[in-house]
């Protein structure tokens, strides 16, 4: 106890002006979203980067993106305890935390791209069951309200080991079919459509299982590195261990599918398939997210995970997070992006853009599409929401256990925070 | 056919691709009668070669009327395009609130007050024909206002000359007009006869026949949607022959 009352008093003054900057950093940045979302609450959607030919644009990629995120922390939390991985039982809570704050960030992301945000409840009242946003919208509610359980569950569990040891093992049995029917269900509102050919693939579940993996992982790895940073706890050498091989084998596998798809489009040269691919290939007009997506997001952050010399540097763990973050996002930006700018009718005019602005034409071939800082504000806004989510949910469960540095440092946290509460 | 009760008739439309000339008529007719603000465009008409599908080759160019091929062996051919009003519609499985919805007459129709723009339906169609209201419509100063009137079939308003902002809109067949025995507008515009409107469960209707027997086929029929739209395809002269 006496390193406790040592320990917290100097932590206090001195993490107290950081984070009330980063407070009010995140606050400024809410403030920013609410305005912008204002500002298009006013104006309509024509307020966006989107029309008619690209009609989903940042929202829906930042969606898809976020539920990816919320994937780690669970599968993390439930893997610890279905598969046995002691090594990151430690990371439970902090990983449920995020799994809860992704998925509430993702659905409020979709609020925003309604055109008539108010007649949400329509979904309620007349549900069509046969529309996969109906399934996506159940999902990401029970996945929401299972986060916050399990949450609730691995508190109490962290107080009362042996009592809420068993209900803790439920929890983790539902929750990992819980986390892949979420990104099976997200995947299937592309993956479903006949209508675009770069959507319409029964690879699209698992490749959205595996990013999300992926993705999450590496948040769930950064936000760890994180509280070592500015919690003063370390992670023992074995939870990094673990993490690192979550996120190099689910990149490897990620990179693999996204190859496995691109072989199959360019061995069978079917031209609406082609067309879609050639614009994400070097040499089109998006290649740049081809680069982040296997050299930023890929080749990069593989070198720094697998190789010997590399995986030592101090920074590897939390620079590949970053980058495979990064990569992560370009995929998604590729995926609901090139869905829409690649061309239904591959024939001219192309289909109407549904606003008239006199200097261009009203139709496109090949669509255009750039976020306005309207989308970017509220996305922007959205983020910071989730940050600050984080924080709070961090400070107020005390996760002082969370990441110990060894056996011994666990065992004395444990008893510690025991004895405190 | 007079003898069957409660007879629901199955509208279908057969557009001649040899008679389009590409003019636009049935797309302004269309723009005016259903009162479309500037940039909408339920109805368009894409230049293309003959019997080609949708997607079997690139594009010519990025302009309209532009012919394939180099003087004098060029071809050109015209497809008009609005919503196929789909029997089996990938717009209708999408919608999370039953805002789209097919009429047992095969019309498919947005209930404009039930709509909440999340646009799925815009991602689910083949065609790429539906239109969202971005913003607040604008319109070329002394316009033509058209129908004018709210339409409701039963309970559903599926069509409003004042345009909600952030709900989705499309081809409707002219359903005020088709519900009281006149033809869509792009029917009566089109100035060569190229559109051909009827009912599908009359045997001697016209379209009947071109249906039936006369070669009509659909637009994308490997992604068995089924539309109610169906094309004439180009009957091509031999070389040689006259």
């Amino acid at each position: 106890m006496a390193t406790t009352t040592a320990a917290l008093p100097a932590r206090a003054t001195r993490t107290f002006r950081p984070i009330w900057a980063w407070y009010a950093a995140l606050v400024a940045l809410m403030a920013w979203g609410l305005g912008a979302w204002i500002d298009e609450l006013h104006y309509g959607l024509a307020a966006t980067g989107m029309r008619d030919v690209v009609s989903w644009g940042m929202y829906i990629f930042t969606f898809a993106f976020f539920i990816g995120l919320s994937a780690g922390g669970l599968i993390m939390a439930s893997s610890a305890e279905v598969f046995g991985i002691k090594a990151l039982r430690p990371l439970s809570r902090l990983g449920v935390l995020s799994a809860a704050a992704c998925v509430a960030v993702a659905a409020l992301m979709i609020i925003p791209d309604l055109g008539k945000p108010i007649r949400i409840i329509n979904i309620f009242i007349h549900p069509n069951w046969t529309s996969p946003l109906i399934w996506d919208i159940l999902i990401i509610t029970v996945y929401f309200v299972f986060s916050v359980v399990d949450l609730y569950v691995l508190q109490r569990q962290a107080a009362e080991p042996s009592r809420w040891r068993k209900v803790m093992r439920v929890m983790a049995y539902v929750g990992l079919p819980t986390a892949i029917l979420l990104h099976s269900v997200t995947a299937w509102i592309f993956g479903l459509q006949i209508a675009r050919s770069w959507w319409n693939t029964s690879l699209m579940a698992p490749l959205f299982v595996v990013s999300a993996v992926l993705s999450g992982t590496a948040l769930v790895t950064l936000l760890a590195l994180c509280a070592e940073r500015y919690g003063k706890i370390e992670l023992a050498e074995d939870t990094r261990r673990w993490l690192r091989g979550f996120i190099t084998v689910s990149l490897i596998i990620d990179l693999f599918f996204v190859g496995c798809d691109y072989i199959t489009v360019l061995w069978g040269n079917v031209p609406s398939d082609r067309s879609a691919l050639n614009l994400v290939l070097p040499g089109g007009p998006w290649a740049w997210l081809f680069w982040v997506e296997w050299i930023v997001g890929g080749v990069i952050p593989l070198a720094f995970l697998v190789v010997p010399r590399l995986k030592k540097l101090p920074g590897a763990l939390g620079l590949s997070a970053v980058l495979v973050i990064v990569g992560v996002y370009a995929f998604r930006i590729e995926l609901v992006v090139l869905g829409f700018v690649n061309p239904l009718t591959q024939y001219p005019p192309g289909n109407a853009v549904g606003t008239y602005n006199p200097a261009t034409s009203s139709f496109q071939l090949i669509g255009r599409y750039h976020p306005t800082w309207v989308e970017i504000g509220i996305v922007l806004g959205l983020v910071a929401l989730f940050a600050a989510l984080v924080t709070i949910g961090y400070k107020s469960l005390h996760v002082i256990e969370s990441a110990p540095a060894g056996e011994h440092r666990a065992k004395a946290a444990i008893a510690e925070t025991t004895a405190g509460s | 056919m007079a003898a069957k009760n409660n007879y629901v008739p199955h509208h279908v439309m057969v557009v001649d691709t040899n008679r389009c000339i590409g003019c636009w008529s049935c797309a302004f007719a269309c723009k005016q009668i259903n009162n479309e603000p500037l940039g909408y465009w339920w109805n368009r008409i894409l230049t293309t070669a003959p019997n080609q599908s949708t997607t079997a080759k690139a594009p010519a160019s990025d302009n309209l009327d532009v012919p394939w091929g180099t003087y004098p062996d060029c071809e050109l051919a015209y497809l008009p395009v609005a919503c196929q009003h789909c029997n089996d519609a990938p717009c209708v499985k999408v919608c999370p609130v039953q805002a789209t919805f097919r009429r047992d007459d095969g019309t498919v129709l947005i209930d404009f007050n039930r709509c909440i723009g999340c646009r799925y339906c815009m991602a689910a169609c083949p065609y790429g024909v539906r239109i969202f209201n971005w913003g607040d419509a604008q319109y070329a100063p002394g316009g033509v206002v058209g129908y004018g009137k709210e339409y409701w079939t039963g309970d559903r308003l599926v069509f409003t000359p004042e345009r909600p902002k952030g709900v989705v809109e499309k081809c409707t067949f002219c359903v005020e007009r088709i519900d009281v025995g006149e033809e869509p507008y792009c029917v009566v515009a089109c100035p060569m006869g190229a559109r051909i409107f009827g009912d599908l469960n009359d045997p001697e209707s016209q379209v009947s026949e071109f249906v039936n027997s006369g070669g009509a086929e659909q637009l994308h029929p490997e992604l068995g949607t089924n539309p109610n739209v169906y094309y004439l395809p180009v009957a091509r002269r031999v070389p040689g022959e006259s």
